[in-house]
């Protein structure tokens, strides 16, 4: 059975899903689109509109893959549901009724969001201040491969596990825990899309084997995976990127904490015992994936809406004495705000310094010819962020010489929580929508 | 020499937790940096950047080394006070820029 991957978070790229439900190579197309701060824009949303909360994204996304998906007999399963699955669902009526599609099996799977039982979850740490606003279980396969099973063009998920996305949709070949092991460390090689054929990916020793043309067709991944579990991954031919044991085994280690212990809800997976062969060109075979258990908890991730605004700022400095001068208007920064006490907290550093890197910053060896001043300030509330700003705005009459090219963006101060809550209070449901709405 | 020139990475986070993985051309580097990239080395390379213990993780069988700093991030991304969204995904140059003797 073969699985791609068509997009590897919300913002990705549109056109390589298609390419790849076109290729009549692919049985599903899996669609990873929920991050932390996606869903919490969902729940923002839905709060709104109860009908919304759905990706912002959806239509832009399914418009072109639908149909070519529907044509080529490739399913789709995706975590577009976000905060409102059943609304993606309607969303997705509506859209298959416009493109003329006639009736799309779809699924949708609910039972992620627990908001109303989170006295039941245990948090990692004490939840302390703010405002929760919502709780999310990350569910696993099983449901999504019920209605893989059953026939489903599209499975609409809200939270689940991204590796579990790919379990589901390759459930008719998973039927042991260690096929399900290899089906986990496929979902977990293909989640994010384009960093396992090139992407975000330094060669040792330089970018020398590296094109932009490369990079901006960029070819998704696909698995052909077999029912022990091992898998080739591949992607399709004339695509640029490469897949070679370097690409693959830094992605199976990508955010895996530890490889002994990677924990999903389907499967709790041993990565130390995987091989990665080299079987042709931009062709892997992984396996030796070992199922360790399955767990009795799962994971839930919480929003914490703490009080207060964060408001991110910047203003270039060029010339001559340019660091110098970005380094003045951080000290006036900090002496003009220093005796406000509703600025909770006051970071400034140097854009092309030291704004990412802090101290560990490799050391400067010349002046730069223009640098960015970063300010980013913790405010108790809006109108303290708005004399933040026009702080950094004075800058250019009152601060040091030739201030310019001003940006600024404000965000919710939202702390990600994290917790476990057993099995029992979870109850992960199918509903198939409705033909001919 | 630097790291990058034997190893290739990538860094990512989970909460509060930076994770850092690395996987080098051959055998022959993974005992280099195997040797040179202990919790200690990592966690001085990092000082000024993320603060706490860094957590090693060895798997022979793929050459690869992962670290994982559990306290780097306090209260994840979206707290950081960093110039815009998601600057973890820088820190894999530290690693990968340390000189090896």
């Amino acid at each position: 059975m073969t699985v791609g991957a068509g997009a590897g978070f919300a913002g990705d790229r549109v056109d390589q899903a298609v390419k790849l439900a076109s290729s009549g190579r692919c049985d599903a197309v899996v669609l990873e689109c929920l991050a932390e701060r996606t869903l919490v824009q969902g729940l923002e949303e839905r709060r709104s509109d109860p009908d919304r909360g759905y990706d912002t994204r959806l239509r832009r996304r399914l418009a072109p893959l639908l149909p070519a998906a529907v044509e080529h007999g490739c399913a789709i399963v995706s975590n577009l549901g976000s905060a409102n699955p059943l609304g993606a669902a309607d969303a997705v009526v509506q859209l298959s009724r416009e493109l003329d599609l006639g009736h799309v099996r779809t699924a949708v799977v609910t039972g992620d969001d627990i908001l109303d039982r989170v006295d039941e979850v245990l948090w990692d740490t004490p939840l302390g201040q703010g405002e929760l606003l919502g709780a999310h279980v990350y569910l696993g396969a099983e449901v999504i491969g019920q209605a893989v099973a059953q026939g489903a063009d599209l499975v609409l998920t809200g939270r689940v596990a991204d590796a579990s996305l790919f379990v589901g949709a390759l459930a008719p070949i998973v039927d042991s825990n260690d096929a399900r092991a290899g089906a986990t460390v496929v979902g977990h090689l293909l989640e994010c899309a384009g960093q396992v054929t090139g992407g975000n990916y330094q060669p040792p020793g330089g970018n020398r084997h590296v094109s932009a043309q490369g990079l901006a067709e960029l070819g998704y991944p696909l698995a052909t995976v077999e029912t022990d579990g091992s898998a080739v991954i591949w992607k399709l031919r004339g695509t640029g990127g490469r897949i070679d044991r370097l690409t693959c085994t830094l992605q199976l280690l990508y955010e895996v904490h530890d490889p002994a212990a990677y924990v999903t809800p389907d499967v709790t997976v041993d990565f130390t015992d995987i091989s990665m062969d080299q079987v042709d060109v931009d062709r892997i075979r992984v396996s030796g994936a070992k199922a360790v258990a399955v767990p009795e908890a799962l994971k839930v991730i919480g929003f914490l809406r703490q009080p207060g605004v964060v408001t991110d700022l910047e203003i270039s400095y060029t010339g001559i004495g340019a660091l110098e001068r970005a380094r003045l208007g951080g000290e006036v920064l900090q002496r003009r705000l220093e005796p406000v006490s509703e600025v909770l907290r006051l970071q400034t550093d140097i854009v092309g310094v030291d704004s990412v890197l802090r101290g560990a910053s490799l050391p400067l060896l010349a002046e730069p010819p223009e640098v960015r001043l970063h300010a980013s300030a913790v405010c108790a509330d809006g109108e303290t962020a708005l004399a933040v700003e026009d702080e950094v705005y004075a800058l250019t009459l009152s601060g040091p010489a030739g201030g310019c090219g001003i940006r600024c963006e404000r965000r919710d101060p939202i702390e990600v929580v994290s917790g476990k809550i057993g099995r029992q209070h979870i109850d992960a449901q199918l509903h198939w929508v409705a033909a001919g709405r | 020499m630097r790291v990058g020139d034997i190893a290739v990475g990538r860094a990512g986070d989970k909460g509060p937790m930076l994770d850092l993985s690395i996987v080098a051309v051959d055998r022959a580097a993974y005992e280099v940096l195997h040797d040179i990239l202990t919790e200690r080395r990592v966690a001085a390379a990092f000082e000024g950047l993320a603060d706490g213990p860094v957590v090693r993780y060895a798997i022979p069988k793929l050459n690869a080394l992962k670290f994982v700093l559990p306290e780097a991030m306090p209260g994840g991304v979206y707290m950081s006070g960093h110039a815009g969204l998601h600057w973890q995904k820088g820190a894999i140059s530290v690693l990968m820029d340390m000189e090896l003797p």
